[in-house]
């Protein structure tokens, strides 16, 4: 069957070359996997979302991904180029990377450093509208030197320069098959964006946009004994719910991702013995942001939540300080996420040579608070409610209506009360929460309010580019709470200058201090991702710094 | 062609002493529901010669219409029970026939002509398809032949063009036109006995005048037995034989025709009489109406169920219920008293 | 009766236009953005670009006329261009969904097989049990058959089929174990076996849909045989001589079919507008899931083309319904 199929696909010569080793590709059948939350493309560059990234993982690699320690290993590169390896430039302003050799796409045509070039292109043009565009905004150029060989350069000193072609979010795409999708042509490209040629080991023969993925094993993926799996079905549609009862409790599917329910039915469906929920610790972290300007509604719109206007309230960091006092991050935790998350103190929770595990936050203090507050000239009224020069002590909390967050706005509701603080709740929908019509005033990044509650993270290993975003100078989108420290700042741009990754974690565990001491973030849950796994599946190796599915072509049927 | 022909019909005077076509003895029909009852026909006997037609006249709730569509089991059962009695078509009683010989009876020996032609017929189906289906069961008729006799039929019972308007609807059709429909389907397999409801009820006088002209002229072609339910004594003058009066679920009065106009014996058939405009009436001069309510027939009649309303009535009336008593040859009336003589009957 | 239809549908296309503008109307006015999903933390001018490729910040005529055109220009064209061969519509900007880039009908024509199969199929079952149900419980008005008939109908109807679609699959596939949770779109039916596997998968949605359409259509369909039973014509019937089956099934059953077809046919457009919680629930991801999705991922090309096909399919079988009226009750022409 496997013969008839590659006589088919790949011709004779590439029978007779491989046949010893064809015995064990395709040997285990079919996996299924379950996104209930189904992608809609194949192209991470012009997704929505996380969802189609991962999907996509499965067909198109990057030059380099992240293992499941968060440690670079080669994909496409022959090696990860670095400043002792003369793969990174001493001045950092350059890095070169090497192909493998031999590479074929799955249409069986060389994978060459035009291909790379022309990934960068693709991003960097503006009306492409390409979702992984921060990754190139330092580039000065991509060239390709010879067939196999790429030279990025920076415009600036760059410590950390895997931000193009590594991990899920930007992998290589043929040039070949996109050259028709420059431009404002991205869109109309719509066989290019459902059936990507990659170099991953399935290759997709049937693609419904949000409902099903069929991928076949890539008949040149590079180690011809993988992928073991001979067909891989992706499943949309549905909820988490059923896609739990789907891997743990009936069986019919072998992989789950994004299984956020609540712990206990996860618990009372894993008693099917059918398969187990794997939790997976990234750098989710569930925050309250602290608005250090004025949202009042008085000002005009250009000047509202500005650094112009200081918050009436929160720029006195004693306040924020004492509101940070009074929670109890542990019994949080526990009430939202149970063994899916994990109290912290840490903006940066992993991994772990850039964690400072700080635990400084975790103990609650609601007399100390009140002290804090007494201290700060907030004296409390006859209504409980605490207030100064006439003007009360009165905050309103935002987050998206979710019944995790909103149950957590009313327990912190409840603390911060008990310290003499009025609070008003909000909650908004996700969908108009994060998004970013700018006619829209309820969105994160305007912050029209005195504190908001969200998960946030970022993607790889290195948190440079997250650091980054608490600068002065950075936007509202990214730096919510509009803080500005100038020792914090001469920090991030010496962490921008440093390879070495030993003193990058020592300069990450400075910056967490200095954010976390001045109490414009106060991170709450250190949050899991989980995936459903069946018993019958081996090989998968939870990964929370590139796609769950990065190792798909190791995995294999549990005999 | 004909299988479904016509008779000649004989003289009716001939055939009066010929054996009943229908003899109805001592019916008695029960409306029950979950906590009352309706005593609707309580004791019932007479019969239809053949050729003869039999006028029935009552008030509304009398029983009339009851009676007869019990013969033909019409009357949806619960909450109608026939408790007792014998109704012989020929020598058949069709109160113990199973369904299946019913059906043969109905629309085959006994033709029906109801009340109200706008909604007896079917509005989804054409009047050559209600027309024919009778003949295609009674007659096992094919499609064609069925087809050729309706047209046959309807151009009897006078509708132009019929073979036209056999693929119309009822709707197309005027009230009068529709009513002669009816009269052809009843008379579609040429029944022993028409069983006519009301026919002209909800006609106007002048379309009455002419489907009473055509009943008579259908009755002298076919020759078949005709019970003529109505209200209206006037009708009945015209065209019965013989007429029976019902009051409260019993007939009050039996007599031919002319004799019955002549000698109302019932206190209730005078009333009724007296009800009628006469043509010596002046403008002036109010129509007369029989005075009271009619009877609640929640119980089986213990007494005269006209006592309450009879100007006659006197201590027998209310303790006992008078039968149905011989007044003269051929004329039963049931009363205790008797008005021509001025007094009570004591010979009972 | 041609020149009725004919009449209708142009007097429609003005009512369709408004509904087009106000679908669009709606939808601009409701508050969300298709890249909310992105990670909180990607830069804003990033965001902005990608708006700027979808179109999102084109003036609001602009993108309603952009629509308009694309809808009833260039796709009947493209379609022609399927049909025939022809290349009219190359290089021109099909309707794109905001979400997968993908044109929106080809989306559509994707998920209407398993739509049309699952709630097409629930539907004629729910009415050939609907019809039995309905003759039987009117005519034995209050019989046993009858008060279980009402008893389950009521359940059917007051059960929503998020709970009961809920019970179906811990019933049949987690503790029986007999049907599959999820329905495979990519399923094949090329042999007796894979025919099964079809049948299997279909059944708890078939099921749970076909029990609420059962629900209503045998009400409908009780109440109207039971005003008809009382009708003279009956009895006329039945003086005729005619057997009982020929009485109700003919007589009584095609009158009382009269508001029960247009009923029917009114129903007939959620058949491709699909069921969106059942959908859900089995994963069959028909045009109901679609919608949602869409709905959910403010893809508003998606939801405004499907918005607009419903609006479509509603007027026009109201139309159907309507001749159909005609055609059985002869009582009305449209002339």
């Amino acid at each position: 069957m496997f013969r008839l199929k590659s006589l088919l696909t790949g011709g004779v010569i590439a029978t007779l070359l491989v046949t010893s080793a064809f015995a064990k590709r395709g040997a285990d059948g079919i996996v299924k996997i379950l996104n209930w939350q189904a992608p809609s493309m194949m192209n991470p560059y012009l997704a929505g979302g996380d969802k189609e990234v991962i999907a996509a993982s499965l067909v198109l690699e990057p030059l380099a991904g992240y293992d499941e320690n968060g440690v670079l290993f080669p994909r496409l590169a022959a090696e990860i180029p670095t400043v002792e390896n003369g793969g990174v430039a001493e001045d950092l302003k350059s890095i070169t990377w090497k192909l493998k050799s031999g590479l074929k796409w799955s249409d069986g045509s060389p994978v060459t450093s035009k291909d790379v070039v022309f990934t960068a292109n693709y991003c960097m043009d503006p009306k492409v509208g390409c979702a992984a565009l921060a990754g190139f905004q330092g580039v000065d150029k991509v060239e390709a030197l010879d067939d196999l060989t790429v030279k990025v350069t920076f415009k600036e000193p760059t410590g950390v320069p895997y931000t193009l072609f590594v991990s899920q979010w930007s992998p290589i795409i043929q040039a070949n098959q996109f050259a028709d999708c420059l431009s404002a042509k991205a869109p109309t490209c719509t066989e290019a964006n459902f059936y990507p040629i990659g170099t991953g080991p399935f290759v997709v023969t049937s693609f419904k946009p949000n409902d099903a993925i069929q991928l076949k094993a890539n008949p040149n993926y590079r180690d011809a004994n993988k992928p073991a799996f001979a067909e891989v079905n992706v499943k949309g549609g549905g909820d988490a719910l059923g896609a739990a009862r789907a891997v743990l409790q009936t069986g019919e599917y072998d992989y789950a991702l994004n299984l956020q329910l609540a712990p206990d039915v996860l618990s009372e469906m894993e008693k099917g013995d059918k398969g187990k929920a794997g939790f997976t610790f990234g750098t989710t972290v569930e925050f309250l942001f602290m608005n250090l300007t004025d949202p009042s509604p008085s000002l005009p719109p250009e000047e509202r939540s500005t650094a112009k206007h200081p918050h009436p309230i929160l720029s006195d960091v004693r306040v924020r300080k004492a509101l940070s006092m009074a929670l109890d991050r542990a019994r949080l935790s526990d009430i939202g996420y149970g063994s899916m998350g994990k109290p912290t103190c840490d903006f940066v929770p992993a991994p772990p040579i850039f964690a400072a595990g700080s635990t400084s936050c975790l103990q609650q203090d609601i007399p100390g608070a009140k002290r804090l507050l007494d201290e700060a000239g907030w004296r409390q009224g006859p209504d409980g409610i605490r207030g100064k020069d006439g003007e009360k002590l009165k905050l309103t909390l935002v987050t998206t209506t979710n019944p995790v967050r909103n149950q957590f706005q009313a327990i912190i509701k409840q603390w911060w009360h008990d310290i003499g603080v009025e609070v008003e709740l909000r909650s908004i929908d996700a969908s108009v929460f994060f998004g970013s019509d700018p006619s829209n005033p309820e969105t994160y990044s305007n912050f029209y309010a005195d504190a908001q509650m969200w998960a946030n993270y970022f993607s790889g290993s290195d948190p440079g580019a997250y650091a980054e975003s608490y600068t002065c100078g950075q936007s509202h989108g990214s730096n919510t709470p509009r803080y500005c420290d100038t020792n914090y700042d001469a920090l991030v741009t010496e962490l921008g200058k440093t390879a070495d990754i030993e003193k990058r974690g020592e300069i990450v565990k400075k910056l967490n201090t200095i954010l976390m001491d001045s109490y414009a973030i106060m991170p709450l849950v250190w949050r899991a991702g989980v995936s459903g796994i069946s018993n019958t599946l081996g090989g998968t190796a939870s990964n929370a710094w590139d796609s769950e599915l990065w190792n798909a072509q190791d995995w294999y049927r549990n005999k | 062609m004909n299988q479904g022909g016509v008779a000649l019909a004989e003289p009716i005077s001939r055939r009066t002493n010929e054996a009943p076509v229908l003899q109805v003895s001592d019916l008695r029909i029960v409306f029950r529901t979950r906590d009352t009852a309706i005593h609707a026909v309580n004791g019932i006997s007479f019969e239809l010669r053949p050729g003869e037609l039999l006028g029935v006249v009552g008030e509304s709730g009398s029983g009339k219409s009851v009676t007869m569509m019990s013969l033909m089991k019409l009357l949806p059962s619960p909450p109608a029970e026939i408790v007792s009695g014998r109704a012989c078509l020929g020598d058949r009683d069709l109160l113990s026939l199973p369904p299946s010989e019913m059906r043969k009876v109905r629309g085959g020996e006994v033709g029906f002509i109801f009340q109200d032609p706008m909604t007896s017929l079917n509005p989804v189906f054409t009047v050559g398809y209600q027309l024919m289906e009778p003949l295609r069961k009674h007659f096992g008729l094919g499609r064609r032949e069925a087809r050729m006799r309706a047209i046959e039929l309807l151009s009897r019972v006078g509708i132009p063009s019929p073979q036209d308007r056999i693929s119309d609807y009822p709707h197309q059709f005027s009230g009068g036109m529709r009513q002669r429909v009816m009269i052809a389907i009843a008379l579609a397999c040429n029944p022993k006995v028409l069983i006519a409801d009301e026919p002209t009820t909800a006609l106007d006088v002048t379309i009455q005048a002419q489907i009473l002209d055509l009943v008579q002229k259908l009755r002298q072609e076919i020759g078949m037995s005709i019970i003529w339910i109505t209200h209206d004594l006037g009708v009945v003058a015209g065209i019965a034989d013989r007429v029976m009066v019902m009051y409260g679920g019993l007939v009050v009065e039996s007599a031919a025709v002319d004799d019955l106009y002549a000698n109302p014996s019932h206190p209730y058939t005078r009333a009724l009489l007296e009800t009628l405009p006469r043509a010596d009436m002046s403008g002036q001069e109010r129509l007369k109406s029989v005075g009271g309510q009619p009877p609640h027939l929640t119980v089986f009649p213990t007494s005269c169920p006209f006592a309450p309303r009879c100007p006659y009535a006197f201590d027998r009336c209310r303790s006992e219920s008078p039968p149905l008593m011989s007044v003269s040859q051929g004329h039963d009336a049931a009363c205790w008293w008797d008005v021509t003589e001025g007094r009570a009957r004591d010979d009972f | 009766m041609l020149n009725y239809a004919i009449r209708r549908l142009l007097i429609s296309v003005p009512t369709l236009c408004l509904i087009s503008l106000v679908i669009f109307s709606l939808l601009k006015m409701a508050p969300g953005d298709p890249l909310s999903q992105l990670p909180p933390s990607l830069p804003p001018e990033v965001r902005a670009n990608m708006r700027a490729a979808l179109g999102i910040d084109e003036p609001l005529f602009v993108q309603y006329l952009l629509w308009l055109k694309q809808f009833f220009v260039i796709e009947p064209l493209h379609g022609f261009d399927v049909l025939f061969g022809t290349h009219f519509t190359d290089g021109m900007q099909r309707i794109i969904s905001w979400q997968s880039r993908g044109p929106v009908f080809r989306i559509i024509a994707e998920r209407l097989p398993q739509t049309l199969l699952v709630v097409g199929l629930a539907y004629i079952v729910g009415l050939l049990i609907a019809l039995p149900i309905g003759i039987v419980s009117a005519y034995k008005q209050y019989s046993v058959f009858d008060q279980i008939g009402t008893f389950l109908s009521m359940l059917g109807l007051a059960v929503p089929s998020f709970f009961s679609g809920v019970l179906a699959i811990l019933i049949f596939a987690v503790y029986l174990d007999w049907l599959p949770t999820i329905y495979n779109t990519n399923l094949i039916v090329n042999s007796w076996s894979s025919f099964i596997e079809q049948l299997r998968q279909m059944a708890m949605p078939v099921m749970v849909l076909a029990v609420q359409t059962t629900a209503s259509i045998s009400r409908y369909l009780r109440s109207s045989m039971l005003d008809n039973l009382n009708q003279d014509y009956v009895r006329t019937a039945r003086a005729k001589g005619m057997g009982e089956n020929v009485v109700v099934l003919i007589h009584v059953l095609r009158n009382s079919m009269i508001p029960v077809v247009t009923v029917i046919a009114l129903g007939l457009p959620s058949i491709f507008a699909g069921a969106i919680v059942t959908e859900q629930i089995f994963k069959v991801n028909g045009i109901g899931e679609l919608l949602i999705t869409a709905i959910y991922a403010n893809d508003v090309p998606m939801v405004q083309t499907l918005a607009f096909i419903f609006a479509v399919l509603i007027v026009v079988f109201n139309l159907i319904a309507d001749l159909f009226y005609g055609l059985l009750d002869p009582r009305i022409r449209y002339d």
